[in-house]
């Protein structure tokens, strides 16, 4: 019995350690037709070497896109047309931020930092389902993480060896 | 014959082999989590698919219509509404050289059924007699018929003695000719006797190589049968036409006419039966002449002893040819059916020339002096002859049912073949040489719906679980368009390997194909 705890908690603290490991999203859910800050959580660099560079890809349906930017990172966004006009408190948006990227920095693997995001989640994305935000953490000599796997159907992102950091989208708030 | 030998060489354009199955995705016994989108059978050589069945796992089966021919692979799609349990996936296929192979893939999804469906594929006795039997028919007609028709206007001459037995035989060759494709039809589309009444069954035959043996079959009997009623100069000319046409005949399908090089094998098979075919086809009217003591008896038995010394030389370095081609290795005369049916070939010929030369050496000299004794001796040497060439086919048709060592050895140096189909996109890894060991692996790609899929990196992740092996990774290297090759992978032990290959499509998206392949010690 004290064996099958004992093994049943080190299963869990395995899991944990590799959640611990994930770059993941400081909020995990936000409602839609509303503003988010997005906090992605950088916990190492890539097998030991320090991140030079953070690359996230804006998901479709995720508008008005701005960075924090940060000292010691210089600041780059990738613009591109949207599959559909959005509706940004009336003026209609068919473009905008489709990739963010903070480069030029030194985040030694054993350190940790935060990525920060403004965004604006539009009403029509789908409320009750998870939005992913693919990452990139590029590395001296090649060297790169991807965390850019979305769980399938049956999935979930504890499947999944470099899940994408996700979200739950959340019934838009009442009131106004 | 210049007829003739347009229609070789058209036939001799034709480069294939006997098939063997090397890889089935997905695997034999697999249980898997989700219903697969498409089945896909990976062949030795190209096929063409006669029947497809599905049995579910109520024992229901349903036809699977929708597959598509992708060289050597054929692609099944699978039908959407797959229950949980134990499935069997039932194929049979033609290849070239007309003769059809069938099997069953059972696979799981979930979990296995308590009780599986029952497996198709078993031998059908009585459609494999049937094709036997006609078989034998067939050689009845086309060598003893049409090359006694052969002996009876050349070495007959005056001699009549023979023709009315050549005109039976012809008459069994063209019935067991007729019946054949039936049987044949049966036999590739699997399907019991009942359904020989089916035009499908007919026309499935005739698609096959065998149809084009029984077409010349029935030709050249019929030439025969119009050599016999003809006489003189005339008649002799229509059973040259139609010894020309057995040849023919049997060099158009079966495993010999297969084997590569094709301009030799089909010569040798064409040169064998036309002297096989002179040399027996003559021992029925030659016998019969002999046992009648006719005055032109001895006429026939000078020309026969004096032709057949440079025939027997051809039949004999012909079938020793093919023999090697098809055995290749001296071992595999005793561990393989073919070589046993081989062994007994030869046991009942060294019997035929044993008596060949009894003939020759013994009796003919005092028959040509018209000697009583001898001429009696002599015919009653020549039915045992004859009866023993009866049995020689009998043994020969069953090398119908025997794929020969060189096929056997082909399949076996294919690649392992891993197919693995999502609607995000397919890969088909081969990993050679063929079982566990340092491998050389080529991954193709292409989109879920057969598009050109440009990958920026692909990664080959193998594991065996079970036996304790955790991934192994590899990084391929693009060589052309969407071939990707790894020089150098270990694969340590023999058994079912977990199978993955990581695309990366573009920085921020990644397909993971999942399979399993079956890696042979």
């Amino acid at each position: 019995m004290l064996k099958k705890l004992s093994m049943a908690a080190a299963l869990v603290a395995l899991g944990a350690g590799a959640a611990i490991a994930h770059t993941t999203l400081e909020a995990q859910e936000a409602p839609v037709g509303a503003s988010h800050k997005a906090v992605f959580r950088v916990p190492h660099g890539c097998d030991g070497k320090p991140t030079n560079v953070v690359r996230v890809q804006i998901p479709e349906g995720v508008i008005a896109v701005k960075p924090m930017p940060k000292s010691g990172w210089s600041l780059e966004k990738v613009t591109g047309a949207y599959a559909k006009a959005y509706d940004y408190h009336g003026t209609p948006t068919k473009e905008g931020v489709k990739e963010v990227l903070w480069k030029g920095g030194n985040l030694a693997d054993d350190e940790y930092d935060e990525f920060v995001v403004r965004v604006y989640l539009t009403p029509d994305l789908p409320v009750g389902k998870m939005l992913y935000f693919p990452i990139v953490q590029e590395c001296p000599a090649g060297a790169v993480e991807r965390w850019i796997e979305i769980p399938a159907e049956a999935q979930s992102s504890d499947d999944l060896e470099f899940p994408a950091p996700g979200l739950k989208l959340l019934e838009k708030a009442g009131g106004h | 014959m210049i007829l003739a030998c347009s229609a070789w060489f058209w036939f001799a354009v034709a480069a294939f082999a006997h098939a063997s199955l090397v890889e089935t995705s997905p695997v034999d016994n697999a249980v898997l989590t989700e219903a697969p989108a498409t089945f896909s059978m990976t062949f030795s050589e190209p096929v063409s698919p006669l029947a497809l069945r599905l049995v579910k796992p109520d024992g229901s089966s349903t036809s699977l219509e929708r597959f598509v021919l992708r060289d050597r692979r054929l692609d099944v799609g699978s039908p959407h509404d797959l229950a949980q349990g134990t499935h069997v996936l039932s194929w049979r296929v033609i290849s070239e050289d007309g003769h059809p192979i069938g099997g069953s893939v059972v696979f799981s999804i979930g979990m296995p059924s308590a009780t599986s469906p029952e497996a198709a594929g078993q031998i059908d006795w009585p459609v494999r007699t049937a094709v036997w039997l006609a078989k034998i028919a067939l050689y009845l007609g086309l060598v003893l018929g049409i090359g006694g028709a052969f002996a009876v206007t050349w070495l007959g001459r005056s001699e009549r003695s023979g023709s009315l037995a050549s005109l039976v035989l012809l008459g069994i060759g063209l019935v067991g000719a007729a019946l054949s494709v039936g049987f044949q039809g049966l036999d590739a589309l699997g399907v019991p006797f009942e359904r020989i009444s089916d035009a499908a069954t007919w026309q499935a035959a005739m698609n096959t190589s065998f149809g084009r043996t029984a077409v010349f079959a029935l030709l050249a009997s019929v030439i025969a049968i119009l050599a016999l009623v003809a006489n003189g100069r005339r008649g002799r000319l229509l059973s040259l036409a139609a010894l020309t046409g057995t040849g023919l005949a049997l060099a158009l399908s079966g495993h010999a006419s297969v084997a590569e090089p094709l301009w030799l094998t089909r010569t040798a098979v064409f040169l064998h039966g036309v002297t096989v075919a002179f040399w027996a086809g003559a021992l029925v009217p030659l016998g019969l002449a002999l046992a009648r003591r006719t005055p032109s008896s001895t006429g026939m038995l000078r020309r026969f002893s004096g032709t057949i010394p440079p025939l027997l030389g051809c039949l004999i370095v012909t079938g020793l040819l093919l023999g090697v081609v098809q055995v290749q290795e001296p071992l595999a005369l005793f561990t393989t059916a073919y070589g046993e049916v081989f062994l007994v070939k030869l046991a009942l010929l060294v019997l035929v020339f044993v008596l060949a030369a009894l003939n020759r050496w013994r009796w003919t000299e005092p028959a040509e002096h018209r000697d009583p004794s001898a001429m009696r001796r002599l015919a009653l040497s020549v039915a045992a002859e004859t009866a023993i060439v009866i049995l020689i086919f009998g043994v020969v048709a069953v090398w119908r049912f025997t794929p020969p060592p060189r096929a056997l050895a082909l399949a076996a140096a294919q690649p392992t073949v891993v197919h693995i189909h999502t609607d995000k996109a397919m890969a088909n890894v081969q990993l050679s040489p063929r079982g566990a060991g340092q491998v050389e692996a080529s991954i193709d790609l292409s989109t879920g719906d057969f598009e050109a899929l440009n990958a920026k990196e692909v990664t080959l992740v193998l594991a065996h679980p079970s036996a304790g092996v955790e991934a192994i990774r590899r990084s391929a290297r693009r060589t052309a368009g969407e071939n990707w090759r790894i020089d150098q992978i270990l694969i340590p032990l023999p058994g079912t390997w977990h199978v993955r290959i990581d695309i990366l499509i573009s920085d921020f998206e990644i397909v993971k194909l999942v399979g399993e392949a079956e890696i042979h010690p």
